[in-house]
């Protein structure tokens, strides 16, 4: 039942992050352009729910499939633990190194809409590594 | 010195599936597999637990492999 009260409110935290970055867009791309499309709210929250009840259907189907094995377990937390190390170590020197050839290379000013788009990828590159270790 | 472990044989002696033995155990299948294919020492808890499980021995489930120098 804990586990159950804990899973609900983590995913009640995950829409929320989701639905809160969706309206922070849209703020900000109103900001830009002038004016707010409250429109594009509809395919964010269709988009989200849609992923919610895809997991959940996922979920199920994997538990019927493989019983009541769980998800994570001592050797899961090993691996997790040494992905995130070496992920670390690679943003770190690979970060330091980039910003130091492209200053190298003569540029001296970057964009934030630039950063934004380099972090959005270092989550996405981190997340499908993270996926991948736990499939291991 | 590698630990070798026998708990493929074991289970399969009690007609144990993997799938079984990692529900009852509480751990993913993966983990079973590399165990069993000596990828993976378990830790003190679950070597424990395992030796509880198959009611065996330690030194029936884990030993050391003997280094042919020595």
């Amino acid at each position: 039942m804990k586990n159950r009260t804990l899973f609900i409110l983590v995913m009640i935290f995950i829409v929320g992050c989701i639905l809160f970055g969706g309206f922070l867009g849209i703020y900000i791309i109103g900001d830009e352009t002038g004016g707010y499309n409250y429109d594009l709210a509809i395919p964010m929250i269709v988009g989200t729910l849609s992923g919610i009840l895809l997991y959940v259907l996922f979920s199920k189907w994997s538990k019927r499939r493989n019983g009541n094995v769980p998800d994570f377990d001592e050797r899961s937390i090993i691996l997790m633990k040494r992905y995130l190390m070496i992920v670390l170590y690679v943003l770190l020197i690979g970060s330091g190194a980039t910003l130091l050839i492209l200053y190298s290379m003569g540029v001296y000013l970057i964009e934030t809409g630039m950063l934004i788009v380099c972090l959005m990828t270092f989550y996405i590159i981190i997340g499908v590594g993270a996926f991948i270790t736990k499939q291991l | 010195m590698k630990v070798i472990n026998h708990i493929r044989d074991i289970r399969l002696k009690k007609g144990i599936t993997q799938v079984k033995m990692a529900e009852d155990l509480q751990i993913t299948r993966q983990t079973v597999n590399a165990i069993e294919k000596n990828k993976y020492n378990p830790s003190l808890e679950l070597a424990l637990k395992l030796i509880e499980y198959f009611n065996v021995p330690i030194e029936e489930l884990f030993y050391l492999e003997k280094e042919e120098n020595l």
